[in-house]
């Protein structure tokens, strides 16, 4: 499913005088199937207003917006939005606040009761066992216990499991990774590698940290001020350095050093990830 | 003597498991120390043991010579140990920035013109001035930290524990709390202890400690905690990213020298490196 989004522009509390708040202009993006997309800019430049137009969580009020996705039509006031869910998933900011059933498979087989609500019994069991397997928990320990019993990066986990239940081909996440220890984010990403190979075709994840991007995107997209002011591959974004320290955004640890050395006359050309980074140097070593 | 000291300090929330496992600890005025560790290791229960929100079952904690565990003291603990936590929306109570900043001083019986001083000193050294008469809710998340932080100085506290205080901002908003951190110490020799998952933090600290269920499991300057990589992978860290290029580089046979914590450090060598080669 490609994501197709064409001059978005919305305003918070429209119709106040005082309170009127344009949080995206004029936005326009396409997202090919296939992408691990990210989104960067600072907080409050719009980009949380915008992936959560994705799922129709905000629906489009600008009569020259429109968002395509699949066959779904978002700017059509008849569009399948329940169809819509089921395919693009949406994790936010601190997933585990949204848990709360009794017991983890309970919570796990919310949405998919509510996607696909002709499934048998034994459906939803094969469903539920095999998206907290995906995960990494042991269904047959977890899936009786309370999911407040369950430590932080667990509970995080069961609620990604309650996303990827569904099957969605595009999986959009608002600051996955924030509040995980080294060990829990190193996972995680793992994690997104793994569905991503699987059922999961695009994924969009909006993030504060410049390495995860660098290090796991295909593309990436600058917000400002609710406009997009940058798309490219990582390694195009983060070679404007003006527009990144215009906007108080930081550079990944790879660009930082390639900036560094710029200034002392070596050139370093290569991707932002820390293996094409270290086979850059060598080569540049080797070609001395 | 130690600013903050712990010996033999147990402590659990619910009897079976224990948070804090026989941890003893001196923390020295003007210090910068970073406490690292994986979810669940038992960061930020030593973070309330520091300031009495939970008193010790078994050991003893001391503030400058006084008693967390003593009821009659804990008020002036927390007078010397400020804490700001994680979430910036958890903290700020009143509707104007000066009223926020003035409810601890106010509780504590300060007289009006003092009050007025420490908000104006508050707000000074977090930066933060031009919102006096701001409303916190109007703040960016990084403003509303150092709202939080100016709430806690205005205290005049000794220590001043960041408890994760970083790890809902953005880039920005993370660096303005820490040259905030980084400012206090270096100017006023405040004691700042940072609880934080970011290794790069770690890096500024004079002193480390690592906990793992429950226990410190090591401690030294950044550089010596960071050179033992196998416990760096055991206890669920990680090392900085220039530490771990670093590290790739020399398995490829591009030769870094000595110790790498930071990208000055890691850019510099590949540069040495690479005029070596050119000799």
């Amino acid at each position: 499913m490609q994501v197709e989004v064409k001059n978005l522009t919305y305003t918070y509390s429209e119709k106040s005088k005082d309170l009127a708040t344009r949080a995206l202009d004029n936005v326009s993006l396409t997202i090919n199937e296939g992408e691990f997309f990210g989104i960067i800019g600072q907080t409050g430049s719009g980009k949380t207003t915008f992936v959560q137009h994705l799922n129709g969580l905000i629906k489009i009020t600008n009569e020259n917006s429109s968002i395509q996705i699949g066959q779904f039509k978002l700017q059509d006031k008849k569009c399948d939005y329940l169809g819509l869910r089921a395919k693009v998933g949406m994790v936010f900011q601190y997933p585990e606040h949204q848990l709360f059933a009794e017991t983890v498979f309970e919570d796990v087989a919310f949405a998919l009761k509510n996607f696909e609500p002709n499934l048998s019994e034994i459906e939803v069991q094969d469903r539920v066992r095999s998206a907290i397997e995906m995960v990494g928990l042991n269904y047959q320990k977890v899936k009786e216990k309370s999911p407040f019993e369950l430590s932080g990066g667990q509970k995080r986990r069961v609620a990604i499991a309650g996303v990827i239940v569904a099957k969605p081909e595009v999986l959009v996440l608002d600051e996955p990774a924030a509040g995980l220890d080294p060990q829990g984010k190193k996972d995680f990403l793992e994690l997104l590698h793994t569905l991503h190979k699987e059922f999961v075709k695009t994924i969009i994840i909006v993030s504060h940290d410049m390495n995860v991007i660098s290090e796991h995107c295909t593309k990436v997209a600058v917000f400002s001020s609710g406009r997009i002011c940058a798309v490219g591959t990582p390694k195009q974004v983060f070679s404007d350095y003006e527009l990144i320290e215009r906007l108080n955004l930081d550079l990944p640890t790879t660009a930082k050093i390639i900036k560094k050395l710029s200034a002392k006359g070596i050139e370093i050309d290569c991707d932002l990830t820390v293996k094409d980074f270290v086979r850059a140097i060598k080569d540049k070593g080797e070609r001395l | 003597m130690p600013l903050i000291q712990l010996e033999n300090v147990n402590f659990s929330y619910d009897k079976n498991i224990d948070v804090i496992k026989n941890v003893s600890l001196s923390i020295f005025e003007g210090e910068h120390i970073a406490i690292i560790g994986h979810n669940g290791s038992g960061k930020s229960t030593l973070a309330k043991l520091f300031n009495g929100l939970v008193k010790a079952d078994s050991g003893s904690v001391k503030v400058m010579g006084l008693d967390c565990s003593d009821k009659k003291q804990v008020y002036d603990v927390r007078k010397k140990v400020g804490v700001v936590f994680q979430n910036p929306d958890n903290q700020l109570i009143a509707s104007i920035v000066e009223d926020d900043i003035a409810f601890g001083p106010e509780n504590l019986g300060v007289n009006r013109k003092e009050i007025a001083e420490r908000i104006d000193f508050a707000l000074k050294s977090v930066g933060m001035e031009k919102f006096r008469h701001s409303s916190p809710t109007r703040l960016s998340g990084g403003q509303k930290q150092r709202i939080a932080i100016a709430g806690v100085l205005a205290l005049k506290p000794s220590v001043l524990v960041l408890d994760e205080s970083t790890a809902m901002l953005d880039p920005q908003g993370r660096k303005e709390v820490l040259e905030v951190a980084k400012k206090l110490n270096q100017e006023q020799g405040t004691t700042i202890i940072n609880i934080t998952h970011y290794m790069d933090e770690v890096v500024n600290a004079d002193r480390v400690y690592v906990m793992s269920n429950g226990e410190i499991v090591l401690s030294g300057t950044p550089q010596e905690i960071f050179s033992d990589r196998e416990k760096i992978a055991k206890y669920g860290l990680e090392l900085p990213l220039s530490t771990t290029i670093a590290d790739e580089l020399n398995g490829v046979g591009v030769n870094i020298d000595g110790d790498v914590l930071t990208e000055e450090q890691l850019s510099k060598n590949i540069e040495n490196w690479l005029e070596g080669l050119c000799k």
